[in-house]
């Protein structure tokens, strides 16, 4: 029985202001400035330079203000792969979350071996190298020899004999959609597991003898106390579903129509790796952490006011 | 007031990027191929790519480098092809941990030169490696106007893999010329093998069509790189291979060019297989043939051991002869931030003699010195070796892409691969040729803008 | 006072365990029966990729492309196995593997488990900046960071090689200053998971924070851990740009490098697919191994009696 005084355990935190905060945080931060520090600001400087080949081996960057933004941004390739990459990164994350979702309630609810089957079988998928999990499915969907294939036609639809599925851009990202999701959705329902099984058997004991229903079980009690756990790997996965790269990059050396399927990821490594435009791959960097933040937004601005509550 | 900000900011910039070209030219150090007295001894290390060069000849070279510098060692460190850019973008400028002696792709080599990531070689040091006798389109990529910075190390050559029963069974032979071919694999065209298999993206094996008829991808004016896909001579290689795309593969125009030898190949239980002719670099021969197994008991192809099923033939050209194909190779150089310059050329000197050159071709990689090609075309026992006859004869015939800084962006950009993909879709080709030359001409030219 | 608190169980736990009727009804629910044929399903799909995997790291790289697919190890053969390991990098690049991510871990989970207690539990000055500090730190892309990661390494390791180019702590450090953002960020939300007023009840019966803490919270924090620490450890693992620059020497690098070279065709040959299954099966199996013994430690140990009955 809680019979403790939350306000007079706040009060002497309130009157104390320790040090014991700042001293937790000091390793993470010290750690931050020293791994971090120098190349973010690198980043940034270089974003506002004239940065290639030259520079990197001597020659003296030129201060070049916005020009690097103002070149990318007038390149018009630079709009329809945002808006794809914008759509595919929304419609991967929300996807990866319910199945995520789905994932950890039915492991919550199953017997316990099912479960422990469940949560192996996600954590191959995890550990899976990203190169063979991409390859994999480049395989099962090749348009000679693939799995896909075969099983559709033996099935009867014969006009998947030889379908090429990268060569059009709609299907492309369907088989990049199944890959990333496939890759991701264990991450999501482990965690959500893990927030899940925070959730104290005792106060689902006694919504059970109240005699709530599952369903309002899930709805009032589980999903509630999940939620912090929920925003995050929604927030962690857009973050990764925008600048997803290798797989797609994976996925057109199979065969692929290039400037209807690239997304920022590409982007940024065909200015930086590609073409050792470094300052243009800074600015890009730049841009995509801008449009991060905006598509964040709400999530950052529930942040803020649960913080000044 | 933003005019003047925008005039001073572009006088700014040429000024440096003058003052930069500048510091990139040759320098004044006392040349390479200075033999005055011996170098200090100290430790140097060499870069290669990929496993193409084997331990064998690894060893010959730090051997005989320890043996020629006493007192200093030779280090000798295998590097991947596939991320070789990135790697020698960071370690090449700095001159703690730069290696001394890099092999680099000879489409990459360009980037890298004009970026001044080289020590220059001298023209007597270049005479003494061999001189005019190096492989010229390969001494070209690795040169700005008529300084050399990087020297061809080996080069590989492509050419056409065929199934001769399914040839002779149509009463086809090799064809003479290039059109010869077009129409042979027409013929050989059916719904469920193409007479020629390439896909539509394979921009490697199709500008040979372009060189065959005498076409450029690119040209050096003075300064500026431009494309020259409009080119009438490139309009017409590249229409005349859109219609051997249309008329002979049945690859969807997005497919890049990859395991051919698949296509070749019987299927695993004896199917027909689904080509009758591919083009493919010389290497593609040890996954082509029938089913075997090897000493260790593992299934593999048998490297076309039956000649009545398959064999090879030089892509011919528009005339006759032979077509120009892109050569497959790569090139040496010194680090211009190496800290031991002469035994770094020292080991040049070692790689370029008679003994080394020699021992490259009878491994099967073509050497840079002409004067060793005629190695390549005969097997250990003295035999004549058919690979080795149609590598030498194609690579002497070879071209490469455009030597301009900024082809390896427009490689990274898979920019060709969108064209031959529009080409082969049917699009109008002069309309497309036009399209990229004004994409292409800049990409070109520029490295950061 | 020792005693005491010795003696004193969780409060919590207490006086719901004497009214609460028998966990487990009688008779098992056919709902429950369903959920589990249902996670069996889901699990057969979802390993259907690892399993194609590791089908194509037992069969002859010249049988792979078979016109009929085979489901069944028809070919069965160790040789691409008995090849990838014999190759003399996989010894080294699994010792730097395990070093490097090892000591990433510990580094990380330590740091980020520290700040997040700070932000979660505690209200000071400079909370919110430095909350949105890492939230926008982690949505800048990493890809453009690896020229600057590299100056910075090489500057210092002219004067401390231990931490410069080609070191374990050096490549450890940028690691952790990568993960740690996005650890702290799910632990805050695990932390915040869990109510402070469990703790507060404990501290009420006479527990100092700490002990209430490490009796209360942190076994409830376990499966976070473990999601956490299995996505820092597969970051680690399996990261590419950073370990390529950083690490240049050919005896330093690690797995995914490793794996790279099979990648690359070179003159004397085609890429050996199976070759690259069968590697990628061995970078896979660490991940499994580590996944399962902190699982076990973890659930076992430091959960035991604390809250669950």
């Amino acid at each position: 029985m809680t019979t403790a005084t939350p306000a007079s355990a706040i009060a002497i935190r309130r009157r104390r202001t320790p040090a014991t905060p700042y001293l937790l945080l000091l390793p993470a931060v010290l750690i931050l400035l020293v791994g971090l520090g120098y190349p973010v600001y690198w980043q940034v400087v270089t974003s506002l330079q004239q940065y290639g080949m030259m520079q990197q081996f001597g020659a003296p960057p030129t201060f070049a203000g916005l020009d690097n933004y103002a070149r990318i941004f007038s390149d018009d390739r630079l709009w329809a792969v945002v808006g794809r990459s914008i759509v595919f990164c929304l419609v991967n994350a929300f996807l990866t979350v319910a199945i995520g979702l789905g994932l950890a309630l039915l492991m919550k609810a199953v017997h316990s071996a099912v479960r422990i089957t469940m949560q192996v079988v996600l954590l191959l998928a995890w550990a899976t190298p990203l190169v063979a999990a991409v390859t994999v499915f480049r395989w099962l969907f090749d348009y000679r020899s693939g799995v896909v294939n075969w099983l559709l036609v033996q099935i009867g639809l014969d006009q998947y004999q030889g379908y090429a599925w990268l060569a059009q851009p709609l299907t492309f990202f369907l088989v990049a959609t199944l890959v990333i999701v496939w890759m991701s959705v264990p991450f999501v329902a482990m965690s959500l597991y893990a927030g899940l099984t925070q959730v104290s058997e005792e106060v689902l004991e006694a919504a059970r003898l109240d005699g709530a229903s599952p369903r309002q079980i899930l709805r009032h009690i589980l999903l509630p106390l999940v939620r912090p756990v929920l925003a995050i790997v929604l927030l962690l996965q857009i973050i990764w579903d925008l600048r997803v790269f290798a797989q797609i990059r994976l996925l057109q050396d199979g065969g692929a129509p290039v400037s209807e399927t690239n997304l920022l990821g590409n982007f940024i490594y065909e200015l930086g790796i590609g073409s050792q435009d470094f300052s243009g791959a800074a600015a890009v960097s730049i841009f995509v952490l801008l449009l991060t933040v905006l598509l964040a937004a709400p999530y950052v601005r529930s942040l803020m006011k649960e913080d000044a509550a | 007031m933003k005019r003047t900000r925008v005039v001073a900011t572009g006088v700014a910039t040429s000024l440096t990027l003058a003052l930069a070209l500048a510091a990139c030219a040759p320098a004044d150090e006392g040349g390479s191929g200075d033999t005055g007295g011996t170098p200090e001894a100290g430790d140097i290390t060499l870069w290669l790519a990929g496993s193409d060069t084997s331990d064998e000849l690894r060893q010959y070279l730090v051997d005989t480098f320890a043996e020629e510098n006493p007192g200093s060692t030779l280090t000798i460190e295998e590097q991947d092809w596939t991320d070789l850019v990135t790697k020698l973008t960071t370690a090449l400028p700095d001159a703690a941990n730069t290696p001394d002696v890099v092999e680099i792709g000879n489409t990459q080599a360009p980037t890298f030169t004009y970026a001044g990531a080289f020590r220059e070689i001298s023209p007597e040091l270049y005479e003494e490696l061999g001189g005019d006798k190096l492989l010229q389109s390969f001494v070209e990529a690795g040169s700005i106007d008529d300084t050399k910075y990087a020297l061809p190390y080996y080069y590989g050559s492509r050419y056409m893999f065929y199934r001769k029963d399914i040839w002779t069974k149509a009463g086809l032979e090799v064809p003479k010329t290039l059109e010869e071919f077009g129409d042979s694999v027409k013929k050989l065209q059916s719904k469920k093998q193409s007479g020629f298999a390439i896909g539509g993206q394979d921009w490697r094996n199709g500008i040979s069509w372009v060189f065959a008829n005498g076409g450029e991808l690119a040209v050096k004016d003075g300064d500026q790189w431009t494309s020259t896909l409009s080119d009438p001579n490139t309009v017409k290689g590249l229409e005349q291979w859109q219609d051997v795309f249309e008329g002979a593969s049945n690859l969807p125009p997005t497919a890049k060019d990859e395991a051919y030898w698949d296509f070749l190949n019987d299927g695993t239980d004896g199917e027909a297989p689904d080509g009758a002719t591919i083009m493919a670099p010389g290497w593609a021969r040890w996954s082509l043939g029938d089913m075997t197994k090897n000493d260790k008991g593992e299934e593999v192809r048998d490297g076309m051991a039956d000649d009545s099923k398959f064999d090879i033939f030089a892509l011919p050209g528009v005339d006759g002869g032979v077509a120009p194909v892109f050569a497959g190779g790569s090139n040496m150089a010194v680090s211009a931030k190496s800290q031991h310059p002469e035994l770094a050329d020292n080991l040049l000197r070692i790689i370029y003699s008679d003994e080394y050159q020699t021992m490259l071709a009878k491994a099967g990689l073509g050497p840079a010195n002409s004067d060793f090609d005629k190695l390549m075309t005969v097997d250990e026992d003295g035999n004549p070796n058919k690979f080795g006859e149609v590598t030498v004869e194609t690579a002497q015939a070879s071209k490469l892409t455009p030597a301009a800084p900024g082809w390896a962006a427009v490689e990274g950009a898979l920019v060709y691969e969108e064209l031959f993909q529009k080409i082969a879709e049917g699009g109008d080709v002069t309309a497309i040729a036009k399209e990229y030359d004004a994409k292409l001409t800049p990409m070109l030219n520029g490295q950061a803008g | 006072m020792s005693a005491a608190t010795e003696t004193v169980r969780p409060p919590a736990a207490v006086a719901p365990r004497e009214v609460r009727p028998p966990a487990r009804r009688p008779r098992p629910r056919v709902g429950k029966i369903l959920l589990g044929v249902l996670g069996i399903v889901v699990s057969l799909l979802w390993v259907f990729p690892v399993y194609w995997m590791l089908l194509s790291a037992v069969t002859p790289n010249a049988r792979l492309k078979a016109s009929t697919p085979s489901f069944l190890p028809t070919h069965f053969t160790l040789a691409n196995f008995t090849s990838v390991i014999g190759d003399s990098g996989f010894g080294g690049a699994l010792r730097m593997s395990l070093m490097i991510t090892g000591v990433t871990i510990v580094l990380v989970l330590a740091f980020a488990f520290l700040a997040a207690l700070a932000i979660s539990r505690w209200r000071f000055r400079g909370r919110t900046s430095f909350v949105l500090a890492v939230l926008f730190i982690q949505m800048l892309p990493a890809e453009g960071l690896f020229i600057a990661q590299y100056k910075m390494l090489s500057t210092v390791g002219e004067s401390t090689p231990v931490l410069g180019l080609n070191s374990v702590l050096g490549i450890s450090v940028l690691y952790t200053a990568m993960l740690v953002p996005f650890t702290i960020w799910m632990l805050r939300g695990f932390v915040a998971g869990i109510p402070a007023e469990l703790e507060e009840a404990a501290m009420v019966d006479g527990l100092s924070r700490t002990k209430a803490f490490l009796r209360i919270t942190f076994p409830l924090l376990a499966p976070g851990l473990v999601a956490s620490g299995v996505y820092a450890f597969l970051q680690a693992w399996n990261e590419f740009t950073t370990a390529l620059v950083i690490l240049p020497a050919e005896d330093r690098q690690t797995l995914p490098i490793w794996l790279r070279s099979f990648l690359s065709a070179s003159a004397n040959r085609g890429i050996d697919w199976a070759e690259v299954m069968a590697a990628s099966t061995l970078i896979a199996v660490p991940v499994i191994v580590f996944f399962l013994f902190v699982q076990g430690r973890m659930t076992s140990g430091l959960v035991s009696g604390a809250v669950k009955g």
